[in-house]
């Protein structure tokens, strides 16, 4: 039950990179080894020296302790579990119940990661009809306008389509001033402003 | 002169010029009448959710399922494609994209085999046929939506730095499609997201992230962010979260719901990490924003923000004051009350990430009014919400106070999860024996262990407590044994029997606590 961190280069360390005491650490990366070694090899076994990164897990077997340790310079692999009284390296193992104690007792919970909800990749449906610019036709004129939408549309007539449909005015004025231009002119009228006496004299229209 | 009849010419085409007003006025409606009808129209296939025949002719693919005509019309779009015709080509990229955007079983491995994605990506080039481009872009981006192996596929035909450049198109659709891309080969994995961001996605799309970008581009903008905060093993690099976050945030003020969704997601799976993670999300003061959006009534939004303080209150202490000082509890008890279980579930599980920090926190718990609602829910939740709501309970008794403990009783919580120990779930059971201990050492402290042992056999929990002696898992019926044995045993007539069992054998016989215990 106990978290792994990742090796992550740019993640600030919280945990104290292994200060001075924990290096004098001799252990063996693997317990069994070691005594073979010392009956072996006493001189090669005192130069060579392990040093331990960190306490992962915890557990009792036949009553005695066992602590699960990450060896620095080794990878997850190389994990061993080694007897407690083999070990002499206190802030780690006591920075190991720390976190067991937030972890179990009272401790905070990470979220199940269950269902996260949303869709990690999407497929464009054919519902969206290409419609207007889109459609790659040329336009032929605008018959109308509205900016009911919020924004200034024209009515676009194709060239060879009996379908009109809308377009931005923006992407009209861009793609096809002149036919914008004609648009307007075709609904420019003149306003003369009557004098005193013709407002008089106006019928009403 | 020519300029005369030029501008004669102009003139009659002036609004009122030389036109009988009747045919003006004519002119006028049918005006008005093409105009509402294009809308309508428009506004019924939205809603319809249907392309209607146009001016695209019917292709063979309209007529479905037929594996024959599939693939016929896949080796008629080979012969398009690999052609030189432009006309051609385009037709074949858009009778594919057709084929892979239709509803049922698109063939997108039949495409894949025909060999056409090297011409897609091939297309994704021609800067000088937008309209090829943004088929060939419609159709990698559905073939990228399949399994991770149909991804796999786009992205070994060279799609990426294609579809990263096609982010600076003047073309906004296809600048469009190709954010959308790019957003399906990040969701693949952290793998395809590392590699992505490698190439220089985040500052491209950054780049479109304008205020006049309209709210359709923004959403699928947003969408393909989330992507790129999102999976762990491993997280993305901080690098990268740090160009991305302060456009995120920005997000996060948006009126529209579906960006705000999107971009709380990106914020749930940012925090969803070691504290370190936590911590660079709370630096850019996102908080009262998250509280806020708590509030909204779009369960789209109201979601990932909680997700997102729920990851937060799961990390230190002081993260935890940040949320709470942000204003979190008085968002809550409306949460614990929302017609959603999801959502009570995940305000529940955050209230038992504060409750397990210092009596400060706890205390807050109570004066921003959570205790009735939590009760709420142990008493009728669903069950995974009462789940949440017993380690709620348990935290709290095992980091409050006496009298806080005694306040948390007080509110019904000690008998709402005494009717839970019924529960199947061996862990829940353990969590509220857990409970009980805690409230009995708090009441031992006050010298009324009695009185607790009253209330609990008043409910009806020590019928409960005592029938989990039996339960088959050990640490269950150990628990439940150590409770009897140190609160509820007796001396005299009714002598409890009680078994112990040790390591070599059973031992029966009355247990060491005799206390006498005056009703």
């Amino acid at each position: 039950m106990s978290q792994m961190s990742e090796p992550s280069a740019d993640a600030a360390v919280t945990e104290a990179p292994a200060p001075v005491s924990q290096s004098e650490t001799k252990q063996s990366p693997a317990g069994k080894k070691l005594n073979k070694k010392k009956v072996e090899e006493v001189v090669e076994e005192e130069e060579e020296e392990y040093v331990v990164e960190k306490v992962l897990d915890r557990r009792v077997v036949k009553g005695r302790v066992e602590y699960l340790l990450k060896w620095k310079g080794f990878t997850d692999v190389d994990n061993t579990w080694e007897p407690e009284e083999n070990l002499d390296c206190p802030d780690l193992i006591a920075e190991f119940l720390q976190s067991q104690k937030t972890a179990e007792s009272g401790g905070k919970r990470r979220a199940e990661s269950d269902g996260d909800g949303k869709e990690t990749k999407k497929r464009k449906d054919e519902p969206e009809k290409l419609r207007g610019f889109a459609r790659g036709l040329d336009p032929e004129r605008i018959i109308g306008a509205t900016d009911s939408s919020g924004e200034l549309m024209f009515l676009m007539k194709w060239k060879n389509s009996d379908e009109a449909d809308l377009v931005p005015a923006k992407e009209a004025n861009a793609k096809c001033p002149q036919v914008v231009i004609s648009f307007y002119e075709e609904r420019l009228t003149w306003h003369s402003y009557p004098t005193e006496e013709e407002e008089k004299k106006d019928d009403k229209h | 002169m020519p300029t005369e009849n030029l501008s004669d010419k102009r003139m009659s085409k002036f609004k009122n010029k030389g036109k009988e007003p009747m045919k003006m006025r004519d002119r006028r409606i049918a005006e008005c009448v093409e105009l509402r009808k294009a809308h309508k129209v428009e506004s019924i296939m939205k809603k319809r959710n249907i392309s209607s025949v146009g001016d695209e002719p019917l292709s063979p693919a309209d007529n479905t399922d037929n594996k024959q005509v599939i693939s016929e019309t896949i080796q008629e779009i080979v012969a398009n494609v690999n052609g030189d015709c432009p006309e051609k080509q385009r037709q074949g990229c858009q009778a594919a994209r057709k084929l892979l955007s239709r509803e049922r079983n698109p063939p997108l491995k039949e495409i894949i085999e025909a060999g056409l994605l090297t011409r897609f990506v091939e297309f994704l080039g021609r800067n000088d046929d937008p309209t090829l481009q943004f088929e060939a872009a419609w159709s990698l981006t559905n073939v990228a939506s399949g399994t991770s192996w149909h991804t796999q596929q786009v992205v070994e035909h060279g799609a990426v730095p294609a579809f990263i450049a096609l982010l600076a198109s003047p073309m906004l659709n296809i600048s469009e499609q190709a954010v959308w891309a790019l957003g399906n080969i990040a969701g693949d994995g952290p793998s395809y997201r590392d590699g992505l961001i490698d190439c220089g996605v985040i500052p491209a799309l950054l780049a479109r992230l304008t205020p006049d970008a309209p709210v359709g581009y923004l959403r699928n903008l947003t969408w393909t962010l989330s992507n790129l905060c999102r999976n762990k093993n491993p997280f993305p690099r901080f690098s990268a979260v740090q160009q991305m976050l302060p456009s995120i945030i920005q997000l996060l003020h948006h009126s529209d719901k579906s960006i705000l969704s999107d971009a709380c997601w990106a914020v749930s799976y940012l925090t969803d990490g070691p504290n370190e993670r936590i911590d660079v999300v709370i630096k850019t003061g996102i908080l009262p924003r998250l509280v806020e959006l708590l509030g909204f009534e779009e369960l789209t939004v109201v979601t990932p923000a909680l997700r997102s303080i729920g990851n937060i209150v799961s990390g230190s202490d002081l993260q935890t004051q940040a949320a709470i000082d942000a204003g979190v509890l008085s968002a809550l008890p409306q949460l614990m009350r929302h017609p959603k279980s999801s959502v009570q579930k995940e305000a529940a599980w955050a209230v038992s990430n504060i409750a397990a920090g210092p009596c400060q926190q706890i205390q807050q718990l109570i004066t921003c009014g959570l205790l009735a609602p939590l009760v709420d829910l142990l008493r009728n939740g669903d069950f995974k919400t009462q789940r949440e709501a017993v380690w709620a309970v348990t935290n709290y008794t095992s980091g409050g106070t006496v009298d806080q403990v005694v306040h948390l009783v007080k509110c019904g919580a000690l008998e709402a999860i005494l009717n839970l120990l019924q529960a199947k779930d061996t862990k829940t059971v353990l969590v509220i024996l857990d409970a009980i201990n805690n409230i009995f050492l708090a009441a031992e402290k006050l010298g009324e262990v009695d009185k607790l042992c009253l209330l609990v056999e008043e409910v009806g929990g020590l019928d409960r407590i005592e029938f989990l002696q039996n339960h088959e898992n050990n640490a269950v019926y150990r628990a439940a044994q150590a409770l009897i044995e140190k609160y509820f045993s007796e001396d005299g007539d009714d002598q409890c029997l009680t078994t112990e069992a040790t390591d070599s054998n059973f031992v029966f016989g009355a247990s060491d606590l005799q206390k006498r215990f005056d009703f």
